[in-house]
């Protein structure tokens, strides 16, 4: 045995043969060591520089991929000194790194929802592979692909070309499609685990929390205050906007997965929180924000005043609320836009929206306001009410400031100004103030509450200062946003739920991701415009409740669904260089500076190079020389701006190329890509 | 009487061919000679025309133009040198010379580089009889051993391990090689040495291969070195004839065959390991160590390599005995050591001195300071892997140790002066510029480290410095020493450490007051006219290129500071020095 030797790796004894690398060594027993630039069967090539480990009594790190084990060596491998040196390689080699590990339409959807994945598979037809995709963030496809005001669609590149993907609705279409399939695409549901999860209020946020839990195999229970589930999606949303037969079909695909859902069970009043943290081993509370925000303006309290949310929940209670011939909308965003349609289809003869900005200060969706325009509602912008005058107790008229832009705000947005004594009065018979919702706190006096009256909740793991209790939704922190950010809030509070039944604290920290810098030439397309969603005529559709969409055709949806740029980088999740800059917690822009143009070399017939995320760690190079014996690519030019390419540009070298794909089955990152 | 003319590039640059080729028909039927030698090593003075009779230098004529041939026929048809004294060496630069001691150099500027009867002359290839007739490997060694000679290429490492090494490493087919590859920005010791006397390499390189047990070699001489490369194969063909070199050399067993490979301008390929690859036909990347070359170097078997200078100390040691060559020198640092003095100097050129000597020696005594007067700033040594000494530590004797201490490196014996004009900060940017260009991109410290390390450099230079940014360098500096794989990444950041260890007030006048104390940053001059010296001339105003000064004929002139583009040419022009640079 004089040929083993024993050493030392983080105080742990090891014995390996002479000559073994210390990598090698380390893995032999269970200790990772993070390379880039390594692969067992070649000799060790050194470039990566993230194996360097310490040894003890030695000045300099060692490359842990070349250096021997030798006896009585003592080896750290994840000494500060060790991490430190790897950030600063992860770091450079990220300062030069030009891709996207994920496309901008799923870092800017608050759920993290893969659209280009559901994209692509919308343009293989393979729907339910694509409502599968959607439902692992969003289990109520078909309702929100039909109201969210699509974050995704804001932040997609496909806008420098020429108008961006029409994400939400072909999540729709998918969701459409398998629904009337009949079949139903559920996340595997894991067994039973014997706990209990209360949830308070059944909306996006309740909804989506009850079926991540239920498939993590917890029982879980839905106590909902209204007569129906959905929350804001069925007592927010107008039905000529989502259908409530859509909603009520997705909703009884999460009540499969065996969660009960109790209606009519307000807490306060039916329940006590008490009751529900006795009744179950962890709580969620996502209620919402219910309430409408007053404009304090005088009036407000006559009769024919309404509140826009309370407005839009009479009616989907079935009520007709009485708002006379003649009405005004109060507020420029999307409840305004439903408020205001909603106006029209109850047959009030002249429907005006009131709004103290301009059209482009609206932060309605601009298809919503286009939408109120064709169905006859009328704009007043630079206007806002000054006093809700009455008669005998009812709205009579309201009297509006005129008011003007004046500097812009911080966030840019032009703050309006009264015009001095300039007003106009306007006849009505009601006016709905559709200015924001508020929040409701009775029930939960035992949680301490923001100023703003909502659920003070830890922004990352939800938690409540009591004891199992979690909060998520409209009902917390900065209050109400739109319904993908409560089922953002709602997935990430179940996976925190999951691991307190569990006896688990996730920790927290932000994912690492690479973001590419924007250049023309990514932009230089054929051009083909966004789809069209075909719609029912205004003159029709202003007289009913009745959807106003047809849905895409497949055919349209497909070709849309292929327009998609596919910004992300098709190795995320295998990509070891984001894996360790992850781990490392590195900050990738820390060393900006110049980087490689990144373009696509192409020249291999069945492989796609990305020079932009190519770390040069020379393992094609090495693979194709010594594996695939052909020798095809080198590295080219010198200093910074080297290369790997396909040598000397020569047809036959390339012709040699035989698709074996050990090149970029060995890439570390996702430079290579096969075609 | 023989009229010798200095043709080393340098001598041939500065028109020492024209001269030649002017004074050769002049010459014809008046009996006296005309040759060639190679580089003298008094760039300042080039072209250089050595009068000599009877083996003995009559008179040196210096700055010669063809003009002068004439003049200097004239002189050797009627006997009388006396008109050629306004020519002539005056002996303040004669001392360039005589404060030398030359040993690698010791041939150069005298014989004829590309007559092997010349260095037979001089007891050339006499060692190498001695080596072959009378020593055995091991008494080469111990003889090189003794004279302590360490490697000239810049990292010092004894010469007889190396041997050593290569001589017990197993197997029968072993290597030698001559690194060539100078590469370092401003150091032409290596040149100098094959251009000017190519036997006394090929004599060094035989001995080291009969040492180590080898019977092939390769000189790896960079392209950009075409009359050494001539001059190198001629020797090679000449002693090949003679029986110096190939089969049976001087009727002993001892076979050798010596190759010339030149390289393509990488400068990683005077990284041994880089080298080899590149001698082998693969791209110039350094591989990892261990193995060393003595174990797998060419071909995987065992290798030797060393510097020209190295082998040009050879021969000297074998006749002189490694007691005489170890009496030179300092307790850690044996020999002499060849500098190519160059920058804001007064007298550059080749200096050979023993180690032991300080740097305000080399500058000040033989280079005789700095030029137009101006004041010493700081020296950099050993190029892009060396670092700069400032003038507090001018009295740093040269020897491996001392010179390591400061910051700086031996190196293989670039020694560029700067002066008071110098920026610092830029002077570093410069060399970051050549390892950026220069990296071979293998390893990601020394192809991106060093990137950032320019570009940080860059956008203090130019005004955009940010706080923080000194502490940046250094801690990417760190990183790049342990992490890169090479020589050449590992030591790229010593220009940069250096210059902010003795000279950080400079980066911090950049970074905060956005001021270039040196006055050298383009971007951080701003140019006034003072108005009591200007006279209104308006000839700054025609040629600024931008517009950008105005005023009335004989009225005070004036710059508009947004419209300057800080060129400089109004102050080049003005002929009343009324043009203020800050």
């Amino acid at each position: 045995m004089s040929d083993m030797i024993r050493f030392k790796i983080n105080e742990k004894e090891i014995a390996c043969e002479k000559g073994t690398s210390i990598l090698d060594a380390a893995k032999a027993n269970g200790i990772e060591i993070p390379n880039l630039c390594y692969l067992k069967d070649l000799s060790p090539y050194g470039a990566c520089g993230m194996c360097l480990v310490e040894a003890a009594n030695s000045p300099k790190l060692l490359r842990a991929c070349s250096a021997k084990a030798a006896d009585g060596m003592e080896i750290f491998t994840d000494s500060e000194r060790v991490v430190k040196a790897r950030r600063v390689a992860l770091e450079l080699l990220m300062s030069d790194h030009s891709g996207d590990c994920v496309g901008p339409c799923k870092l800017n959807c608050p759920a993290h929802t893969d659209c280009q994945k559901y994209l692509a598979q919308i343009a293989e037809k393979d729907y339910e592979g694509a409502v599968a995709t959607i439902k692992d963030k969003v289990p109520l496809p078909a309702s929100i692909g039909r109201v969210c005001p699509h974050p995704c669609e804001t932040a997609c590149r496909r806008r420098h070309v020429e108008e961006p993907i029409s994400i939400a609705y072909l999540k729709a279409f998918a969701a459409d499609k398998v629904l009337a399939s009949g079949n139903h695409v559920l996340g595997e549901q894991s067994a039973p685990t014997g706990k209990t999860v209360g949830i308070v209020g059944g909306g996006p946020a309740g909804l989506t929390a009850a079926y991540q839990l239920a498939l993590k195999g917890h029982k879980v229970t839905v106590y909902d205050k209204m007569p129906k589930m959905g929350g804001m999606l069925r007592y927010g949303i107008p039905e000529y906007r989502l259908p409530k037969a859509v909603l009520d079909q997705e909703i009884a695909e999460i009540a499969s997965l065996g969660v009960e859902l109790i209606n009519g069970c307000a807490l306060g009043k039916n329940i006590t929180l008490a009751d529900i943290r006795e009744k179950h081993d962890a709580v969620l509370i996502a209620n919402g924000a219910w309430k409408s925000a007053s404009i304090r303006c005088p009036g407000e309290e006559l009769e024919g005043v309404f509140g826009g949310i309370d407005f839009l929940r009479e009616i989907a209670l079935g009520g007709k609320p009485a708002i006379g011939k003649k009405t005004a909308i109060v507020g420029g965003g999307n409840t305004a836009m439903d408020a205001c349609r909603s106006a029209v289809r109850l047959g009030a003869e002249e429907v005006s929206v009131v709004y103290r900005r301009t059209r482009a200060e609206m932060p309605a969706e601009d298809i919503e306001i286009k939408e109120a325009e064709e169905e006859g509602v009328l704009f007043r912008f630079l206007t806002n009410p000054a006093e809700i005058i009455g008669e005998d107790g009812r709205v009579k008229a309201v009297k509006l400031q005129v008011m003007r832009l004046g500097e812009p705000d911080d966030r840019g947005r032009r703050a309006p100004v009264p015009v001095e004594g300039e007003f106009i009065t306007l006849e009505l018979d009601s006016i709905i103030i559709a200015a924001g919702q508020k929040n409701d706190p009775a029930g939960f006096e035992d949680l301490p509450t923001t100023k703003w009256g909502t659920i003070v909740a830890d922004e990352h793991n939800f938690r409540t200062e009591l004891e199992g209790v979690f909060a998520a939704g409209d009902a917390t922190n900065k209050g109400a946003s739109i319904a993908i950010a409560a089922i953002a809030e709602a997935n990430e509070a179940a996976r925190h739920i999951d691991a307190y039944l569990a006896g688990i604290e996730l920790p927290y920290h932000e994912p690492v991701v690479s973001e590419k810098e924007l250049s023309p030439e990514m932009f230089d397309r054929e051009k083909a415009p966004r789809a069209v969603m075909p719609q029912r005529p205004a003159e029709e559709r202003r007289n009913d409740f009745t959807e106003i969409n047809y849905g895409f055709s497949e055919e349209q949806a497909v070709a849309e669904a292929k327009r998609c740029l596919s910004c992300g980088c098709h190795d995320y999740g295998e990509c070891k260089l984001i894996q360790y800059a992850d781990a490392y917690c590195i900050d990738c822009k820390r060393l900006k500076g110049e980087h490689h143009p990144g373009f696509r070399e192409t020249r291999l017939v069945s492989i796609e190079r990305d020079q932009g995320k190519c770390i040069l760690c020379g393992l094609c190079v090495r693979v194709c020389e010594d594996q695939a014996k052909k020798g095809i690519l080198g590295l080219v030019g010198r200093g910074f701006h080297t290369v790997v390419k396909p040598e000397f540009h020569d047809a036959a070298v390339i012709a040699a190329c035989k698709d074996c794909h050990l090149c970029a089955d060995n890439c570390p990152t996702g430079a290579l890509k096969i075609i | 009487m023989r009229i010798v003319i200095g043709e080393g590039s340098c001598g041939i640059a500065a028109g020492a061919q024209k001269v030649y080729d002017a004074l050769a028909p002049l010459l014809e039927n008046t009996g006296a000679r005309l040759g060639i030698t190679g580089c003298i090593g008094m760039c300042f003075l080039e072209p250089i025309v050595d009068i000599y009779e009877k083996g003995l230098l009559l008179k040196r004529l210096v700055r010669v133009t063809p003009d002068d041939a004439a003049a200097i026929a004239d002189a050797v048809k009627s006997d009388d040198l006396s008109p050629l004294d306004r020519l002539a060496i005056t002996d303040e630069d004669k001392s360039f010379l005589d404060r030398q001691t030359r040993i690698a150099l010791r041939h150069c500027g005298v014989i004829d580089p590309e007559d092997l009867n010349a260095y037979l002359d001089v007891d050339g290839y006499k060692a190498l009889d001695k080596v072959l007739h009378t020593m055995s490997q091991d008494d080469v060694i111990a003889e090189i051993k003794t004279s302590g000679l360490a490697g000239r290429g810049g990292a010092g490492f004894p010469t007889w391990f190396k041997w050593n090494a290569a001589k017990n490493a197993a197997g029968d087919e072993k290597y030698l090689i001559c690194n060539a590859d100078e590469g370092d920005p401003g150091a032409f010791m290596d040149r100098a040495v094959i251009e000017s006397d190519p036997h006394l390499l090929i004599e060094g390189m035989l001995i080291a291969a009969y040492a180590i047990g080898a019977k092939e070699a390769f000189v790896y001489v960079r392209a950009e070195y075409p009359l050494a490369i001539v001059r190198l194969q001629k020797a090679i063909a000449d002693a090949t004839a003679k029986g110096y070199l190939g089969d049976n050399i001087l009727g002993t067993d001892f076979c050798c065959r010596l190759r010339i490979k030149a390289g393509a301008g990488a400068f990683v390929c005077g990284e041994e390991t880089a080298l080899i690859e590149s001698l082998e036909g693969s791209r110039g990347m350094p591989r990892l160590k261990p193995p060393f070359p003595a174990e797998k170097g060419y071909e995987n078997k065992p290798s030797n390599i060393n510097n020209v200078e190295t082998f040009a100390n050879v021969s000297w040691i074998i006749l002189n005995g490694g007691e005489a060559f170890a009496a030179m020198g300092t307790e850690t640092s044996k020999g002499t050591k060849v500098f190519a003095l160059t920058g804001k100097i007064k007298r550059g050129g080749l200096v050979e001195i023993p180690m032991g000597l300080t740097l305000r020696d080399v500058i000040f005594n033989i280079g005789g300071g700095i030029r137009e007067n101006k004041r010493f700033k700081a020296v950099q040594l050993g190029g892009p892997s060396g670092g700069c000494i400032p003038e507090a530590l001018l009295d740093t004797v040269i020897d491996y140790k001392a010179l390591s201490a400061t910051g700086a490196i031996m190196g293989s014996g670039g020694m560029v002066v700067m002066d008071e004009t110098t920026c610092m900060v830029n002077m570093a940017r410069f060399f970051l510029d050549f390892t950026t260009k220069e990296s071979c991109g293998k390893c990601v410290h020394c192809r991106i480290g060093t990137k950032r390390m320019y570009e940080i450099l860059t956008r203090i230079t130019e005004g955009e410095g940010r706080p923080g940014d000194i502490e940046l360098l250094e801690e990417l500096c760190d990183a790049i020493r342990s992490g890169a794989l090479c020589g050449l990444g590992q030591t790229a950041p010593n220009p940069v450490l250096t210059t902010i260890k003795y000279f950080r007030d400079e980066y911090e006048a950049h970074i905060n007051e956005k001021r270039c104390p040196a006055g050298e940053c383009a971007a951080l001059r701003t140019y006034t006219i003072n108005k009591d010296a200007c006279r209104g001339c308006t000839l700054c105003a025609k040629k600024c290129p931008v517009g950008a000064i105005t005023g009335a004929v004989k009225e005070p002139h004036a710059i508009d500071a947004d419209k300057c583009i800080k060129c400089g040419q109004c102050k080049t022009v003005c002929r009343f020095g009324a043009v203020e640079v800050r």
